[in-house]
């Protein structure tokens, strides 16, 4: 219950901690989607149930304070969940280039679907954006998935002794 | 599988379904801000503005860290500068003075129609048995032993050893030294002989001889070594109260034998015979 009770104030957090970051480190020209990584996190080591509603709050957050359409990122983060959590038991989180591959998969994904979501409905093309900002963001997207799941291991072997698989997941329906 | 689990369909569906439903509503109405989502602004606001000022702060200490770095960089150049300029302004001084003492040479030199040869002091014996004074003139730069030496306003002394490259000068208060010479003012004829660090005696004024505090003393030319007419001193004294013949006169030279540094060694007397150009000497 605790979960779903600081879940919303500690995705506020992260979302303006991370839209700072991106204004003081890069003037707001790229965006560090550490929201993105904590879901990909979740997909690997939550339950459906926990992992999409935390999806769903961060989307909503994001949405919220980052100008986007509403929706949209809840969206697209529940999808990023799902996927996350089916190849979840396929995949080795210990190795974390595996990790890294994946991340940058699923943030070029992300870029694709947000791509063909603004020309669609809108008719605006950012695929000049792709190289100069989406790639640069999935990139990094990648590398702090790597930093994200070996700091999760590491914590988790010092409060564990051991770390935890994605078989193990936390949390109840 | 999770979807042995129908409750978990339903759910998946239900939270996919409003996603939707809140995407396609928002995208035909363009509308604004709604109840959660402003709740959401209200609590990301005093977050944000936390967060700004906490980076903000730390930025302006990097800044005055930086700031205070580059003061401190100042700081080490300026004194390294003030060193620099201090090191020079006592060179400057220094050079100063010495020119000071040049020009005063110079002068004597002009005033006097003598061949000159300057040199620095390079070393005092000012002890109680010799009063003497080592140059860095010697031989090699015409100097030869006798040859009387001059510090501005007048004698000084003489040289007694000459080597190529250094000579000894006996200063004139030595007690081994006896200069002829005159009182300028009467013409009386007297040896000056050294008595002490600051002083000279007049020998053999007779004590009817009119010799009073005040009269200028010079060189007579009498003998070979010193040319006539080198101011030398002034009389600080005279004693007619002793039993004798003559009378105890004290001298003071013109010349501070403690603070010499450069001097002039007269080399060669012009045909004149060493009569000054000065004017009333």
């Amino acid at each position: 219950m605790i979960f779903y009770l600081v879940l919303p104030f500690w995705a506020v957090a992260l979302v303006v901690a991370q839209t700072v970051l991106a204004d003081v480190l890069f003037s707001g020209w790229l965006v560090i989607e550490a929201s993105l990584v904590v879901v990909i996190c979740a997909g690997f080591r939550l339950n459906v149930v926990r992992g999409l509603i935390l999806a769903l709050v961060m989307g909503f957050v994001f949405d919220c304070l980052t100008g986007s359409v509403m929706g949209l990122f809840m969206l697209v983060y529940m999808v990023v969940f799902l996927l996350t959590f089916f190849v979840s038991e396929r995949l080795v989180t210990e190795k974390l280039y595996i990790i890294a591959f994946f991340s940058l998969i699923l943030s070029l994904m992300e870029t694709l679907f947000l791509l063909l979501f603004y020309q669609w409905i809108y008719g605006i093309n950012l695929a000049g954006s792709l190289l100069s900002v989406f790639l640069p963001q999935a990139l990094m997207v990648s590398v702090m998935a790597v930093g994200f799941f070996y700091a999760m291991h590491r914590i988790e072997e010092m409060i564990y002794g051991k770390s935890m698989h994605s078989s193990q997941r936390a949390g109840t329906f | 599988m999770f979807f042995k689990n129908f409750r978990i369909v339903i759910f998946v569906s239900a939270l996919f379904f409003a996603a939707l439903i809140v995407l396609s509503s928002q995208i035909r109405q363009e509308a604004g801000a709604g109840f959660a989502k402003k709740l959401v602004l209200e609590a990301a606001a005093p977050l944000h503005n936390a967060l700004t000022a906490s980076i903000r702060t730390i930025g302006d200490a990097w800044n005055r860290y930086v700031y205070l770095v580059n003061l401190q960089e100042e700081n080490r150049r300026l004194r390294r500068t003030i060193d620099e300029l201090n090191s020079d302004l006592v060179r400057f001084r220094e050079d100063h003075l010495e020119a000071d003492r040049l020009r005063q040479n110079l002068a004597l030199e002009r005033h006097y129609d003598f061949k000159f040869v300057a040199a620095y002091v390079i070393g005092r014996e000012q002890a109680a048995l010799s009063k003497t004074i080592m140059i860095n003139k010697g031989s090699a730069h015409g100097l030869k032993t006798g040859m009387p030496v001059v510090a501005s306003p007048g004698l000084i002394g003489r040289l007694t050893d000459v080597s190529w490259h250094a000579a000894k000068v006996l200063l004139i208060i030595d007690e081994s030294s006896n200069v002829d010479v005159l009182v300028q003012r009467t013409r009386v004829q007297s040896i000056l002989r050294g008595a002490g660090p600051r002083s000279c005696l007049l020998k053999y004024v007779s004590k009817i001889h009119d010799v009073k505090e005040g009269d200028l003393v010079i060189t007579s030319g009498m003998s070979n070594v010193f040319p006539k007419g080198i101011l030398i001193g002034v009389v600080s004294g005279v004693d007619r109260q002793d039993v004798g013949l003559f009378a105890n006169v004290r001298v003071s030279p013109f010349a501070d034998f403690s603070k010499l540094e450069e001097v002039m060694i007269i080399v060669d007397e012009t045909a004149d015979g060493g009569k000054t150009k000065a004017k009333g000497k």
